[in-house]
């Protein structure tokens, strides 16, 4: 009667585990495409594991069973087999063996591909705004982009709605040396019905497992310049770019090219790195359209990048980061494809954060900036050389820089205020004496550069890590009584895959 | 442009002299550097490695698991570390991939030996039926706060030690007593833990954010819900009300709260039904006196036999 028991649990048990084993191996079988090998071998052996137990469990009971089959025959000189363990115990057992087949049964019914190959996610990115007529409308019109009211003005004066990014983003590793990430981007192209433009803005490799601290990335990203350049604009920490940025760079920092960057064997991060691209965001260097058969790039014509970083913590709760970059282009043919020109563009950033451990979710303070100094002898906007006061060729440098101060208030509100200068780095050409009606440099008329100033302030809402919502309002001036007031709503949400990158680290 | 070419240089120049001469390496010499993601993992990696390892961790144990701010400073402890001992089950999402991708270390990057996931030998709980972001951000996994259970400690133990054979099989036999000794002990502390807990079987509770499956399971408690509208969205007004009407149907007299999480509310909840807030650390280092994985799940339990026992749902033990 001992024995019953333990015959019907082995015999249950046996069904169930070769069941459920041909099941799992099914289902492996169709997963073992999307699923990683990893998961799959350790079921197997787990199942292998069970299996051999339930065997071992059977051979006692037969041998248990034949033992009572001689006792039942008469006595022995035998002596009688030792205790067996309690049957209790081998039920909790196979109890347990079960739970864990289940648990693993119903982690390979869950599929996630975007666990390991590729990692897709899509960020919609809109906003709604209202640019005041000061501002004037003259998206791709050389000659007037910066003169007089240059910012933001890629989008028309008056209300607008406008799908700023449809960005899909894909990522995997490639292989064990090196993984690989693309964002495809459609945004409302305004000079054609706001049709999506889809552009490819960001395809690139990068190697992972170099000797000495060496990476390597090749193909089109971000420039290793800066902050902001290398940011998405959905990740910016405002509404839109500071114009000094745009001014300066135009937009997002792309380049197509190649880049090394090397974190220094010290106890302090120190990391540097140095590339070459054919062009530095939308107004740095040789635009493609120039470059032909005839005329070729020579290497002088390239980009050149360099950028040192560095970080220390001053305590748990206060850190500090900063970096110098440097885009330099010794000899491109210029936007009108009127000669050969040199600039170069030299960028000091910070970062301070208070973010206090303990609390860091619902509050931190982060001061931030950039400074840059462009100098150069092109005129990036109009094409040719840039011209002093005199109208004769001339390099020339021109300032500009933003810092901003943002405040988390809670886990879901955020408040901060952005100031941006700049002066054009082709103003001297922009402006005409209006006595002999020559270009003049506004030095002579008002012993100033114009200041073209931003002011700020926004408003951030969390609804979830997922999805944000954000208020800002901007005034611009630039001291000559073109004032321009912006509002925007924007509205950014993201969908998929959710990589917190060392880049876009808060 | 030779100006600019000369300024160039000296910001390069700088740059470098800056870097060379910060303060020298301070990596551990001989001994096996162990970064871990929690200061639970850097315990038991301590415990079992002995005096073969040095090990740390990334988080200091007060911060939110899903926002321990990314450090470049941490991208330096990773970059020189022999081995990275993470709970798994993307715990450590928010922060550690990025870390790994920057380090420059292909011995410790996912898939290396020197990689140790903590979760490998464990039977996950609350693996989600529905992958959807209306669930909030949920853990795809299933919940990976498994070192709040006893057992949780025993399976990141053997994690730890197998990681530890397999990349330095010749201190096998150092690891192997230790890790004998923490088995050891373990057995040891359950026993107690078990009778310690014994009054807590079907203590019903309800928490900030949603992690103590495996703390309620081992000890026989029940959760009734979370004050986390879903996992890593802020509650809203209705559903603090929804919560408020669970606990008094079945009569919760205790609230969880991890400390990295506000007072306010959980305080303004407990008010209501005449309950009791308990401050419940999920890490070591959550707390000042919690220092090491025994100490946590040690004061968990009394934290919430306290709770309770001032709720009046258990009498003095």
């Amino acid at each position: 009667m001992r024995m019953q028991p333990k015959l019907r649990v082995l015999s249950g048990c046996l069904i169930l585990a070769f069941g459920i084993g041909g099941g799992v191996l099914g289902v492996l079988a169709q997963e073992s495409g999307g699923t990683g090998t990893s998961e799959v071998e350790t079921l197997k052996k787990q199942m292998a594991q069970m299996e051999e137990q339930l065997r071992q469990l059977r051979r006692q009971v037969e041998q248990m069973e034949g033992k009572k089959g001689e006792q039942k025959e008469g006595p022995s000189a035998v002596a009688p087999p030792p205790e067996k363990p309690p049957a209790v115990a081998d039920e909790q057992r196979m109890k347990r063996l079960e739970e864990k087949v289940d648990a693993a049964l119903a982690g390979t019914k869950k599929v996630f591909p975007s666990m390991e190959n590729p990692a897709i996610g899509l960020i919609v990115d809109t906003s709604a705004g209202y640019k005041s007529h000061a501002q004037t409308f003259n998206y791709g019109q050389p000659g007037t982009r910066d003169a007089g009211a240059g910012f933001n003005n890629d989008r028309p004066a008056g209300g607008d709605f406008d799908l700023r990014a449809g960005e899909l983003m894909i990522s995997s590793q490639v292989d064990p040396f090196t993984r690989a990430y693309g964002v495809l981007a459609g945004s409302a192209d305004p000079t054609n019905n706001n049709q999506a433009t889809i552009s490819v803005e960001e395809a690139n490799i990068i190697t992972t497992r170099l000797p000495y601290n060496l990476t390597l990335r090749g193909g089109r990203y971000f420039a290793d310049f800066g902050t902001l350049s290398r940011q998405h604009d959905h990740d910016l920490p405002f509404v839109d770019r500071p114009p000094s940025l745009d001014a300066f760079v135009g937009g997002e920092g792309q380049t197509d090219g190649v880049e090394l960057s090397w974190l220094a064997p010290t106890s302090t991060f120190l990391r540097f790195s140095a590339g070459v691209g054919d062009k530095f965001g939308e107004d740095f260097g040789s635009p493609p359209n120039n470059v032909t058969n005839l005329t070729g790039r020579p290497l002088k014509g390239m980009t050149y990048f360099g950028k040192v970083q560095s970080y220390f913590d001053i305590n748990d709760n206060n850190n500090f980061e900063y970096g110098f970059s440097i885009a330099d282009s010794p000899k491109f043919t210029d936007v009108c494809n009127c000669g050969e020109f040199e600039r170069q563009l030299l960028d000091v950033d910070f970062k301070y954060r208070w973010y206090p451990l303990a609390t860091g979710l619902y509050q931190s303070f982060t001061v931030a900036g950039e400074l840059l100094y462009d100098h150069g002898n092109e005129d990036p906007v109009n094409g040719g050389p840039r011209l002093n006061a005199l109208g004769q060729p001339a390099r020339q440098g021109a300032w500009g820089g933003y810092t901003y101060a943002e405040a988390r208030l809670n886990r879901q509100w955020r408040a901060g205020f952005r100031f941006d200068y700049y002066q054009l780095p082709s103003e001297p050409e922009l402006v005409t004496n209006p006595f002999t009606g020559l270009p003049a440099s506004t030095l002579n008329a008002s012993g100033n550069r114009t200041a073209n100033r931003t002011y700020s302030p926004y408003l951030t809402f969390f609804a979830s890590e997922f999805q944000r919502v954000r208020l800002q309002y901007n005034h611009y001036t630039d001291g000559n009584a073109n004032n321009a007031d912006e509002f925007f709503l924007q509205w950014t949400v993201v969908l998929g895959s959710h990589s917190h990158g060392f880049t876009d680290r808060e | 442009m030779k100006r600019v070419q000369h300024m160039i240089r000296r910001l390069w120049l700088v740059g470098l002299v800056c870097g060379l001469t910060a303060a020298s390496p301070t990596w551990a010499g001989e001994k096996i550097y162990i970064v871990t993601s929690l200061p639970d993992l850097a315990d038991l990696a301590r415990q079992i490695g002995g005096d073969a390892v040095t090990a740390e961790a990334l988080a200091t144990g007060v911060e939110n698991h899903h926002a321990v701010p990314i450090k470049p400073s941490m991208v330096v402890k990773l970059n020189r570390a022999d081995l990275v001992i993470l709970m798994g089950m993307e715990y450590e999402h928010a922060f550690l991939p990025a870390l790994l991708g920057e380090a420059r270390n292909p011995k410790i990057l996912k898939g290396s030996p020197g990689y140790i996931d903590c979760s490998v030998h464990v039977t996950p709980k609350e693996v989600p039926e529905n992958l959807s972001r209306v669930e909030g951000d949920v853990h795809p996994l299933g919940s990976p706060h498994f070192n709040l259970d006893p057992e949780g400690g025993r399976a990141i133990a053997q994690a730890i030690y197998e990681g530890l054979v397999l990349n330095y099989p010749a201190l096998k036999p150092k690891f192997e007593a230790n890790y004998n000794a923490f088995l050891a002990k373990l057995d040891e502390k359950e026993k107690e833990w078990a009778v310690l807990a014994r009054p807590l079987k079907g203590l019903k509770f309800v928490s900030y954010h949603r992690a103590w499956a495996y703390f309620a399971d081992s000890f026989g408690m029940i959760s009734v819900g979370e004050i986390e509208l879903k996992p890593g969205i802020e509650p809203t007004a209705t559903h603090i009300v929804d919560l408020l009407g669970q606990m008094k149907a079945v009569g919760v007299k205790v609230v969880f709260r991890e400390p990295e999480y506000p007072e306010t509310v959980p305080d303004q909840i407990a008010a209501q039904v005449g309950g009791v807030v308990v401050k419940m650390p999920l890490m070591a280092g959550g707390v000042p006196e919690v220092k090491t994985w025994f100490e946590l799940i040690e004061y968990d339990i009394r934290a919430v036999l306290k709770a309770a026992q001032e709720a009046g749902v258990i009498g003095k033990v």
